[in-house]
């Protein structure tokens, strides 16, 4: 249901308003009216936008620039925010915050130099070690590959070498360089190249020391990658490099082990205190934020807002107990501006879950029935119906469960592992309506459905093939049945639908609303009392008579209400009913499917063997699996659809603004 | 002879059903697909939403297959 809002006016004395907005921030249940635009309508301008105080505009600078270094400083420390505990932070923040800014700002700034201190050092360290680690990784190869060159240059007196790194792909370039430097030292020279990976070779020039400028002048023009070591290893013998290289490589992994063990004892000891920072920085920002949205005249500051009607006395008793008579609370009335009341709903547990379609759609508007019971209901209903299998709805239950558990601090998941543990349990009940467990399995082990002369045939386990209603009710053989069945559900979850409209309309005292609604829902129940002569051969034919004079009469009925739009919308929203056979299209393909799944298992497995036995349980296994996770999309879809659609869609309006309290968030950011 | 070509006759009847439906269906979604795919590209939010949009013309492929069943029942009649 929408909560019962009331609309206040907060009016004081310009001094006490930095206290007043503390303390209604504290409490954290008005929804700020921005007062600016009404202020922009107002003759005369003796009520003007609230502005701040100048020195508080420079404290908003530097409760910016804490705010980007208290991030930088969370995201590479990158502490489990989620399980840090919750009363630590909340008595960390309590000793940051303070009413006055300066004293605030002081108190982040000292932690703030603390921890940098600690984690400067090693976070230096840790970053120069990775440098040298990708470098070293860069050239290892490299040194590996050109070592047993270099060696036998380094015996040959006389000769230097340069070591060329070029790309695989132009390899070719090497016969250009070695003719080149024939020329430049009359032939003294020779390249010797090895593959390094995929993508490089390495390359060795080894020339007459005495070609060594001119060489050096060359390859700087060509623009080849020389190899350059680090100058610590440069000037050494390439053996005595390529050992330290390796050494380097085996050591440096333990060195970051031990940087990455210090960084962490760090985090541990200030997690804490940088999200207790982090939200008092918010909150404070967030009160100064709110600042222009309030008016002022010359004596007086006024602060307008939604809250829930239960907490207007607590917020009247807080105000008064700090100011007495220097801030007084108004109630203002709203019939004039329901429409704008911002919504918040209240929700008993179980129907709570259900609110993740708003997450899709806005919240219905102040003054109307909030459908999230209808959805509650309807929803599971709807994806059992389509699902319709015992192990399907079983694993469906389970799995929605633990994801219900492991992410109870994730709203979006929460609801929808909810979501899905209920929708299990509608597919387990419409399992044993349909007889299903993994597809026809289970029926044809009871004998249920049992195959002659190449055809399948059911014996009831009550009535017969001819009874109007039988069980177990086969998807397959009973498709017109449900096809019927799942038509009369259309029009009762349509028909729910049109009478929320209609209390909606009278809620409203809006005549043509309710006209316009209950000509749709005068059309839909003519249209079914006419379509019931094709279902039932016994269907009395004055009953398609009424049907049909009903059905004209909403037409007329809508038309008054809602124009030509309405009159449109009752023709239209007939076809809406046919929508619902998706009911049993979907769960058709998913059982077609899961038979599919069964039947080649069947023969795979008995194609011989243990072989043949291992192939059929893993073609069972993915088979089932893959219809196991359409089963759980596709129903979720179709089922949301047919509420947003087909349902909602006949009366629901959104909401201009959900309720969002100005607020501290106290460590929970 | 006669009741093999009515047979095949009802089969391909209810294949032209499914088949073209399945086809229109899409055509649709995958339009409305690519522009739902523009539109998350500027307003992720709109993630939820879109993947009901993209939803809605199955609608014509569910009838689809409502009415090849319908037609595969003739085959009794």
């Amino acid at each position: 249901m929408i909560e019962k809002m009331a609309k206040v006016e907060i009016l004081g004395l310009k001094d006490a308003a930095l206290d007043a907005i503390d303390i209604i921030q504290e409490l954290g249940t008005l929804h700020i009216e921005d007062l600016s635009e009404r202020i922009g309508q107002m003759p005369g301008k003796r009520v003007t936008r609230m502005e701040m105080d100048p020195k508080f505009a420079d404290h908003e600078a530097t409760l910016n620039n804490l705010r980007s270094k208290v991030g930088d400083m969370i995201r590479e420390l990158s502490p489990d925010v989620d399980e840090l505990p919750r009363e630590d932070i909340h008595s960390e923040y309590k000793a940051f915050w303070s009413d006055n800014i300066e004293t605030m700002i002081a108190r982040i700034e000292k932690t703030m130099a603390q921890i940098e201190k600690d984690t400067r050092d090693p976070a230096e360290r840790k970053a120069d070690l990775m440098v040298e680690m990708s470098r070293l990784e860069k050239y290892a190869p490299i040194m590996y590959k050109i070592q047993p060159l270099a060696e036998r240059v380094a015996r040959m007196k006389d000769m230097a070498s340069i070591a060329l790194i070029i790309e695989r792909k132009y390899k070719a370039i090497l016969n250009y360089l070695n003719e080149e430097i024939s020329k430049l030292t009359n032939g003294e020279c020779e390249i010797v190249a090895s593959d390094v990976d995929d993508e490089s070779t390495a390359a060795l020039i080894v020339f007459n020391r005495h070609y060594l400028k001119q060489v050096h002048d060359f390859l700087a023009v060509q623009d080849v990658n020389q190899v350059r070591l680090p100058s610590d290893l440069a000037r050494k013998p390439i053996d005595e490099a390529v050992g330290e290289v390796r050494a380097r490589i085996a050591q440096i992994p333990g060195e970051l082990e031990e940087i990455d063990s210090k960084l962490s004892q760090v985090t541990g000891k200030y997690s804490v205190q940088l999200v207790a920072a982090r939200n008092a920085i918010h909150d404070r920002l967030e009160a100064m934020d709110a600042v222009p949205k309030f008016g002022q005249t010359d004596q007086v500051f006024i602060i307008s807002g939604w809250l829930p009607e239960e907490e207007v006395s607590k917020m009247e008793a807080a105000l008064t107990d700090k100011f007495d008579t220097k801030v007084v609370v108004t109630v203002v009335d709203i019939r004039e501006e329901q429409e704008e009341a911002p919504v918040a709903l209240r929700n008993n547990a179980f129907v709570r879950y259900f609110e993740i379609i708003y997450m899709l759609s806005k919240y219905p508007r102040y003054g109307t029935i909030d459908p999230t019971v209808i959805f509650a209901v309807f929803f599971p209903i709807f994806f059992g119906m389509m699902v319709g299998d015992i192990a399907y709805g079983l694993i469906i239950m389970v799995l929605g469960w633990i994801i219900h558990r492991k992410f109870s601090s994730k709203p979006l998941m929460n609801m929808a592992g909810f979501l899905l543990t209920m929708g299990g349990v509608w597919s387990i009940i419409f399992g044993v309506v349909y007889l299903e467990l993994f597809g026809d399995l289970l029926a044809r082990q009871l004998g249920v459905i049992k195959e002659v002369n190449g055809e399948d045939h059911i014996k009831y386990l009550l009535g017969s093939e001819k009874s109007l209603f039988k069980y177990p009710i086969d998807r397959l053989e009973g498709f017109t049945f449900m096809l019927g069945a799942c038509i009369i559900i259309g029009f009762v979850h349509i028909g729910i639908g049109l009478l929320t409209g209609i209390a909606n309309g009278i809620r409203e005292h809006s005549r043509k609303h309710v006209m316009e609604k209950g000509g749709l829902l005068m059309v839909l129940t003519g249209f079914m009392m006419a379509l019931g002569s094709f279902g039932f051969s016994w269907w009395p034919g004055a009953l398609v008579g009424v049907g049909i004079v009903l059905a004209v009469a909403g037409v007329v009925m809508a038309g008054v209400g809602g124009g030509m739009g309405g009159v449109v919308e009752a023709l239209v929203g007939v076809g809406n009913i046919f929508s619902y056979a998706r009911l049993i299209a979907i769960g058709l393909a998913s059982v077609i499917m899961a038979n599919v799944a069964n039947n080649l298992a069947k023969q795979v497995g008995g194609s011989g063997g243990v072989m043949g036995v291992i192939a059929g349980i893993v073609v069972f296994i993915l088979l089932h699996g893959l219809n196991l996770i359409i089963a759980m999309f596709s129903p979720s879809i179709h089922s949301l659809r047919l509420h947003l659609v087909e349902s909602f869609g006949k009366f629901f309006e959104p909401a201009k603004y959900r309720y969002e309290p100005f607020k501290k968030t106290g460590g929970e950011e | 002879m006669g009741e093999a070509v009515k047979i095949g006759m009802i089969a391909l009847s209810a294949a032209i059903a499914i088949g073209l439906s399945a086809l229109a269906t899409g055509m649709a979604q995958s339009r409305i697909g690519a522009a739902m795919a523009g539109a998350i590209a500027e307003r992720p939010e709109l993630a939820g939403i879109s993947i009901i949009l993209v939803a809605i013309p199955e609608t014509m492929v569910i009838l689809g297959l409502v009415i090849a069943f319908v037609i595969t029942t003739l085959k009794s009649a």
